[in-house]
Order: C-alpha cells, then structure tokens, then sequence
C-alpha cells in the first residue's frame, strides 16, 4: 500500500480563543516521499511534536489538509474515521517505556495488534517475532516489562509498536537516554527494518549524527514555521545559514570546517558522515604524495 | 484535556490579583457563610451587586464564571427541583402525591439557584485570580494556630502544595499515555461500559507507575538539598497586608451590616 503524506497549509492551534491560546503550527505545506527516511528537526517547541501528533490524527488541524494514503483529514474529520489510519502509522514516542502496562513483556507486545484485529494466536506469533527482531531475549518474554533494566523497557516499548506492522513509522527522539552502544544498535535495527519492509520513516531528533547517517530527507521547523525541506547535503551545505537558526552541523562537518580552517585545504563537498569525511581524507593525502 | 478550569489562575494586575491571597481566602469564606443569611429579594440583590462588583474590579472575561457553572449544572438543577417539588407553604398551584408545587417552593428553588452561583462565582473569582500555591500558603499561615492544638500544619501545607504543584504534570502525563495507547489501537470513550473499562487500564497502570516513581524522586530531591520538616523554614513566597486589604476586608463588613439590616428576620 503506497502511503505519501501531504500537508497542505496546515494550522495548529492549542486551546483556541483563550488567553493560553498558542500558535503550534503555522502554514505547513510538505511531503513526505513514500519509502523516504525523514527527519524532522528544530529546537525544544519548535513544533515537531505538533507535527508528528498529526500524522495519526491524534491531533486534527486546526485548518488546511493532511492526505496519508487515501486518508484526508480536515478540521471535521470525526474520530472514528481515524481508526484505520491508526493501524498503518506507528508512533514510537519519546520516552515510550512510559506505555508499558502488561502482565508480561509478551502481552505488551501483542496489545496493539490485538487491539487492531489479529486473533490471540496471532498477535501473540508476531510479538515473539518483533521481540527477537528488537534484541529481546526469549527468556525475558514472561516477566514483568516492569522487571526490565531501563533500555530492555525501551525495547519491549518499540516491539509494541512494530508489532502494529506499520506502513508509516514515526520515531521521536526514540535514543533519547541509552547508552552509546545501545543508541547506534536501535538506529542500525531501524534502518534494517526500513530497508526490509520499504517502511516510510520519520525520525525526529537532535542528533545530526543520525540525521546525516540514516535520513535521506530533512525537515526543518522553527517556531512552527517550515524554514527548510530537502536532502540533508541541501540542508547542511551551509554553515553560516544553520548557525543563524541555531542548528549544528554533523560531527564529521562540523570537523570538516575547523580542518579547512586550519589546513586551507578545500573538501570537493563538505562530508557529512564519518566514512565520507575518512574517504575524502584519503584522497587529499594520497592527492597530496602525487602532487609532492 | 485543557477544559479543566478549577483552579485555573490567569494572571493578571487588578486590584483583585494584587491583594493579598490570605485576605482573598478569609473573605470568600466570609461571603459564602453571608450568603446563608440572604433571605429575600433585597439581600439577594445585594449579594449579586457585590459579587458583580468584585468581578468587575478583577478584569476577567465574565465567560469564564458561566464555564465555571456549567459542569455543575445538574447539580444544581437537581437541588432547584427537590426544593420546588418538595417545600410547600403559601398558595398551592398543582399537587401530585408526594409532589406540590407551590408558591413558596418556587421561590425557595429561585433562591437555592442564586445561591449555587453566588458561591460558585465568589470561588471562580478566588482561584482565577490567585495562584493554586498562593492559596496553599494563604491555608498554612491561617492554619498555624492550629498548630498549638498538635495539628501538622506544615506537613498539610507541603502536601497540599505538592499536590497542587503535581496537577498539570499529572495531566500532561495523562495526555501523553493517552496518545501513546490511541495509537496502540485503544478508543477511549467509546464502545460500551465493559469495553471502556478496559480502556482505563492501559492508562491507569503506568500512570500509578510513574506517579510513584515521580514520589520517590522528589522525595530524594528534597533529602538531597536539606529538607527536614518545615520547622524553622523561611518563605520564599513572603505576604503583606497592604491597604487594599483592609479596605476589602471593610467592604464586606460594610454589606454584612446592611445584609443584617434589609435580610427578613
């Protein structure tokens, strides 16, 4: 099923036409490509969790349109009508530990596929297939998810939502909190995951490490105005723009800038990840024994 | 959420909102036990004047008293009707076993309504124009002759505070556990009794879980910069009586007397 996500012109206000009413979303016009890998950045309020809300209708806009698949949701779209949209978009929120209530790590797992009309036998087959697919280990399946060290909760959180076996899956901040190890073994998972099942994925973080590792295409939100979409060579080629918005260049740049700095030696094209930046690397030096 | 309007503070600098929160509190309870004396049309009329007086002087948008009515509106309706329906006395205009509708029990429910929105305006007013933890340490420093009697006021007003303190988190985690299981396929609100039931579940186990553990972090947090007992602590938050206050305080007293004087004895 070929699941595009459209904005167009989307407003988002919280508790209209009250003094606590506050602008989230501004005249959002996007789309998120079929099969891409998306992120979604700004700062703290910028908006992205607003954003994200609306792509399953927990949220509807205030005003403008959102198509997903065949789905349109406008200002009256009812409730129940949303139901089906839930299924084939997947939320892994930030922190999502915090959604853990089962008995056993198993029947967390099994809860939503459940909820969205697999039998017991079923649901209970596909959250033994996501537990392994997430690094779960079989002998943690029957325990208490409460039981669990903080990145195992983490885990049995994100086989939940797989479990719903998701067209569209949306990831916030979804390393927030783990360690170093645990953060590049989930983001490797995703991408497997991604590659396996053509997934639409849209992640949304601070890290430009993984913006410029895993995403092929970037959003940027700043006070819940769209300020910049495109791949993120496009969005990262210049430094002097990201200062201005207060964003930061990936590590691999950020080191590419100070060593051009230094050296007065020019990259072809600021390398954004740290096997480009060592390939380019390697050239200038071999390049530089040539020319020497 | 968001719809939740007890004890909802809207900042602001009318004269209201500047007097101090302790003669604030004193004076709403003083107004809602005069209430109980208003016995006829005059003394209702005065009660309406100073509740629309005071309302005018806080400069807050009237909608948010009409709002703060309606969740209460059955409430009400139900007293309205129990005292039509079962006062009797003067000219009896329709009888139907135990019911009679009579005069005086038309006017008995009139008065019963305007005294449901008398008090319910004067505490709109109080908690739209102080702040939740302000009427905490307004409750401490009027409780503390209580103290002689053994009565721990400190430890009321601390949890008084974190309980008030702990509302909006509490809300906020509610929103975001509720976003997570919608997407999880829960509906809540719908289906029948049995079906929402079971939707309570999956929201009220973590949201115990992370109350407790938010309890034992904040106790920590507490132990780890001195706390000990409010024995001996200063305030951050210091109140002083200011003219206004007195004024205000005279201004009641003022409609008291002549509440005492136009009231039917």
């Amino acid at each position: 099923m070929v699941m595009g996500i459209i904005f167009k012109t989307v407003n988002y206000t919280y508790q209209p036409s009250t003094p606590f009413e506050q602008k989230a979303l501004k005249n959002i016009s996007v789309e998120i490509p079929t099969g891409s890998y998306t992120a979604v950045i700004g700062h703290t309020g910028s908006g992205k969790s607003t954003f994200l809300q609306h792509l399953n209708g927990l949220l509807r806009p205030s005003s403008g349109e959102i198509v997903i698949g065949k789905q349109i949701i406008t200002p009256e779209t009812k409730n129940k009508e949303l139901g089906e949209l839930r299924k084939h978009v997947g939320i892994v929120f930030q922190f999502p530990e915090a959604q853990l209530f089962e008995e056993t790590v198993l029947k967390d797992i099994a809860f939503a596929p459940k909820n969205f009309g697999k039998n017991e036998e079923e649901a209970t087959a596909i959250a033994r297939q996501m537990a392994r697919q997430v690094g779960l280990k079989e002998e943690l399946l029957l325990k208490s998810p409460f039981e669990l060290s903080g990145g195992q909760m983490r885990r049995v959180a994100i086989a939940g939502i797989l479990a719903m076996e998701p067209e569209i899956l949306v990831l916030d901040e979804p390393t927030a909190g783990l360690d170093p190890k645990g953060r590049l073994e989930m983001m490797e998972m995703f991408k497997e995951l991604k590659e396996k099942q053509n997934l639409t994925v849209i992640l949304v973080t601070h890290q430009m490490d993984d913006v410029a590792n895993y995403a092929d295409n970037v959003i940027v939100l700043e006070n819940g105005r769209l300020i910049a979409n495109g791949s993120p060579k496009k969005i990262f080629a210049q430094p002097k723009w990201l200062i201005e918005h207060h964003l930061a260049l990936p590590k691999a740049g950020e080191f590419a800038v100070n060593f051009e700095k230094k050296t007065g030696y020019k990259f072809e094209t600021l390398p954004l990840t740290e096997s480009d930046l060592a390939s380019q690397i390697v050239k200038m030096v071999h390049g530089g024994v040539q020319n020497g | 959420m968001g719809k939740v309007l007890l004890g909802r503070y809207i900042p602001g600098s009318s004269l209201v909102h500047r007097m101090d929160s302790r003669s604030k509190l004193i004076l709403s309870f003083f107004f809602i036990v005069i209430i109980f004396l208003a016995n006829n049309w005059e003394s209702y009329l005065l009660l309406f004047i100073v509740t629309i007086t005071s309302i005018l002087t806080a400069r807050v948008n009237f909608s948010f008293f009409i709002k703060g009515v309606r969740p209460l509106i059955w409430l009400i309706l139900f007293t309205v009707l129990l005292q039509i329906f079962f006062s009797s006395g003067g000219t009896v205009f329709w009888k139907w076993g135990p019911f009679t509708l009579s005069y005086y029990g038309i006017v008995n429910g009139i008065y019963v309504f305007c005294r449901f929105v008398l008090i319910i305006f004067m505490s709109t007013l109080l908690t739209l124009t102080t702040a939740p933890l302000e009427i905490a340490d307004a409750l401490e420093k009027l409780m503390m002759p209580l103290k002689r009697i053994k009565v721990p006021v400190y430890e009321i007003s601390l949890m008084l505070s974190i309980a008030l303190r702990f509302v909006p988190t509490l809300m906020d985690e509610t929103t975001k556990i509720m976003n997570a299981q919608r997407s999880r396929g829960v509906n809540f609100g719908e289906g029948n009794i049995m079906q929402q039931i079971k939707a309570v579940v999956p929201l009220l186990v973590p949201l115990f879980v992370s109350s407790f553990n938010r309890a034992e972090d904040l106790a920590t947090a507490m132990e780890a910069r001195g706390y000990h007992g409010g024995e001996g602590r200063t305030k951050y938050r210091v109140h002083y009586w200011e003219i206004r206050d007195t004024l205000g305080c005279t201004f009641f007293v003022v409609v008291f007397i002549i509440l005492l004087f136009i009231r039917q004895w």
